[in-house]
């Protein structure tokens, strides 16, 4: 392929993986950071479109994940970038929180296990099957479809009704 | 609950449910400034490639030939040669062992004795074509003449230099220089 057509088979499918990536980010960080992470995330795209998979959304959510995370090692310096960028390219506007809070659902996802959380995330937000979940988690298929199963039984619990009080696993006696 | 049930309530929650798509030219801005962007090999090859047109354009400025404007005084006793260096007029071409061979009528390794004023003169090290000559004088018009040599540009007393004249006057253009500037000795070595 010359390099022509890889430019335009990037061109053709970088306005979808943006705007997935976008949300990615809009769901986990703040407007700044998610501008910021989202032309990096764009750029390792780039970088390695040679290699991209025909199935290239949940390969960039990975690329996306890796970038966050280096964003949020970097948090100070994140910090300052970000005070720049509100000031250079103030971001367009900020994100609404969903119209009735569900309070809830909230926090029970704050009280499960990151990863766990995550998990459901991805499934829920991103619409990822476990295979595709595991492609952005970097673990087997099996090990994704595992770890789903039990994140969903895990929320189920800490929402239904009667288990407000002890119903999480491991405080039940 | 079921998967679909639950599906359905963290959905409701998805914090970006209500962003707005981005703004088609922010789009293609983002876009155009990702693929402008070369991959880091790719930017050690442009680097490269950009010493490369630098070097390239220095060559154009050495390649130039000098205008012959003073006759190679005749060595009877080949004892000194009077040359000059002036200015320079067109652009040149990389200089190859061929056009040296063939243009050159004088062709020494010398060292840089003394200079008066605009007149350099050279203790011959080695001849390499022409009459065998002990001693060259070198007239250059004035110090902006000959910044077109290898090297530092100019003669400086005490260092070595390859210099080729033909009827009577240095040629420059890469062809002249210091002896050690890169690659100008094997030239030379090739030419003669």
């Amino acid at each position: 392929m010359n390099v022509d057509a890889r430019r335009e088979r990037f061109a053709s499918i970088a306005p979808v993986v943006i705007d997935a990536v976008r949300r990615y980010l809009a769901r986990r960080t703040d407007p700044a950071t998610a501008d910021d992470v989202l032309s990096e995330t764009l750029l390792v795209c780039w970088r390695r479109r040679d290699v991209m998979p025909a199935e290239h959304l949940p390969w960039a959510y990975g690329i996306a994940r890796h970038c966050l995370a280096n964003a949020e090692r970097g948090r100070r310096r994140q910090a300052r970038l970000a005070a720049r960028i509100a000031v250079l390219d103030p971001p367009p506007q900020a994100i609404d929180g969903p119209a009735p809070a569900d309070d809830e659902l909230a926090v029970a996802l704050r009280a499960m296990r990151a990863e766990d959380a995550e998990l459901l995330r991805l499934w829920a937000w991103e619409d990822l099957s476990p295979a595709q979940i595991a492609v952005v988690l970097g673990v087997s298929v099996n090990a994704a479809t595992i770890r789903l199963h039990r994140a969903k039984q895990r929320l189920r619990k800490l929402l239904a009704p009667a288990g407000h009080e002890d119903s999480t696993e491991g405080s039940r006696p | 609950m079921t998967d679909d049930d639950l599906r359905t309530r963290l959905r409701a929650a998805d914090p970006a449910a209500s962003l707005p798509p981005m703004a088609p030219q922010q789009l293609d801005r983002l876009l155009e400034e990702t693929m402008s962007t070369t991959s880091f090999p790719w930017r050690r090859v442009a680097l490269i490639a950009a010493a490369f047109v630098l070097l390239a354009g220095a060559g154009l400025l050495f390649l130039r030939p000098a205008t012959p404007t003073t006759e190679v005084l005749p060595v009877p006793s080949a004892v000194t040669v009077d040359l000059t260096a002036t200015g320079a007029r067109a652009k040149c071409v990389e200089p190859t062992a061929e056009v040296l061979r063939d243009s050159a009528d004088f062709a020494f390794a010398g060292t840089v004795t003394g200079i008066d004023g605009t007149v350099v003169t050279l203790q011959v090290s080695k001849v390499y074509l022409g009459a065998t000559a002990a001693q060259v004088r070198v007239t250059q018009e004035d110090g902006g003449a000959s910044d077109t040599m290898l090297g530092s540009g100019t003669f400086e007393t005490g260092k070595e230099y390859l210099v080729a004249a033909a009827q009577g006057s240095i040629l420059i253009c890469g062809y002249s220089g210091e002896a050690d500037a890169v690659g100008l000795r094997a030239l030379y070595e090739a030419a003669f």
